[in-house]
């Protein structure tokens, strides 16, 4: 039991950094992301299970002057919130984009030997 | 049949079944406790509503009522407080567990409203412990109580300083769970029940406080059964043994 809950909690420590990556790509790849399109993208890589989790991670990147966004008017409802890239935020995700190539190269390293059962 | 309502959900109109609005209603009140101490409060839970109403909009298509089964959907696509526990939201205030005499058990020590003899003590320390029935740790009490006085001080001591378990959460804490949908709900509904209970007594006292007045007027004086009389009137004539102070 007490394995299992370690397990989780180190899966939930990988994703979190993981994620902050994906959806700063995301945003940088699309130039103005509306939240809904990042999670349409994110589930198609399978990334997160609930998608409450995204918006308090967006409002800390925000908060922390990585993303600013503008409203929009949309064809149906009210405005929307789409999210940018700052200056900061852009060099962050260089920073970001280094470590984990340099991960990759590190876990593959390390695992190369690893035979795994599943 | 249901009863419906309208409501504003993210700037979205929408209709939807009573049963349907009150778990909606449940869970945005999670929502709003988990980040209520979050600086971007506002922002977050302006923008988890406004995504719902876009998923329910996706849902119903052409259907013109939110129904329960929609909302539970939607709840587990959104997920729960508990979910976002990977997304650590209080950043700047992270609790401290350097302290070195700190024993965090997650349950709190609290006087039980709920089940009183006569503060709550007994029966919040028996929440505390997990003992199921506060009788024992009452009986104890007394115990104590004839074996030197000691506990009628300590009682007395604990009345002052424990805090009485007021809210819903307070209630959950005292017995070591977790504020979540399902637990809040629970307490809830024990709530109600206490409630309905409580009235449906008042009502029969009333009726047969109604009935024995009947009986007066219309000239047969009988004395009143002792069971009929106010409780108050009882404790005032015969005041309870020291002993039984627990």
């Amino acid at each position: 039991m007490k394995v299992q809950n370690l397990l989780e909690n180190t899966k939930q420590q990988m994703r979190k950094g993981i994620l902050e990556l994906c959806i700063m790509s995301i945003i940088s790849d699309e130039g103005e992301a509306y939240p809904s399109d990042i999670i349409t993208r994110l589930q198609e890589s399978q990334l997160i299970v609930v998608q409450g989790t995204m918006y308090p991670l967006l409002a800390r990147l925000k908060s922390a002057g990585l993303l600013n966004y503008t409203w929009k008017e949309s064809d149906a409802g009210p405005p929307r919130k789409y999210y940018a890239l700052t200056d900061g935020g852009s060099e962050f995700l260089d920073g970001l984009m280094g470590t984990w190539g340099q991960l990759v190269k590190a876990v593959k390293h390390s695992t190369k030997n690893l035979k795994v059962n599943k | 049949m249901n009863k419906i309502s309208n409501i504003n959900l993210g700037g979205f109109p929408f209709t939807i079944d009573e049963d349907a609005f009150n778990h909606l209603d449940k869970y945005l009140k999670t929502i709003h406790k988990h980040f209520g101490k979050s600086d971007s409060y506002e922002e977050i839970t302006t923008d988890i509503e406004t995504r719902m109403a876009e998923l329910f909009q996706d849902k119903l298509e052409d259907r013109p009522i939110v129904t329960l089964p929609d909302v539970k959907n939607v709840i587990l696509t959104m997920g729960t407080p508990e979910d976002f526990g990977a997304e650590d939201v209080f950043m700047d205030e992270a609790p401290k567990s350097s302290g070195k005499w700190k024993i965090k058990t997650g349950k709190r020590l609290f006087r039980n409203p709920e089940h009183e003899a006569i503060a709550g003590v007994c029966s919040g320390i028996a929440a505390y412990f997990g003992i199921q029935d506060a009788l024992w740790v009452r009986l104890l009490f007394i115990l104590l109580a004839f074996t030197g006085g000691f506990a009628v001080v300590v009682y007395i001591i604990l009345w002052a300083v424990l805090p009485k378990a007021e809210s819903s959460s307070d209630r959950l804490a005292m017995r070591g769970e977790q504020a979540n949908v399902e637990n809040i709900s629970k307490i809830i509904e024990e709530e109600l029940d206490h409630v309905t209970k409580k009235v449906s007594e008042i009502g029969e006292e009333l009726k047969s406080e109604f009935h024995s007045k009947k009986k007066v007027s219309a000239g047969r004086m009988m004395p009143k059964a002792k069971a009929q009389r106010p409780l108050s009137e009882i404790i005032s004539v015969q005041p309870l043994p020291k002993g039984f102070m627990f």
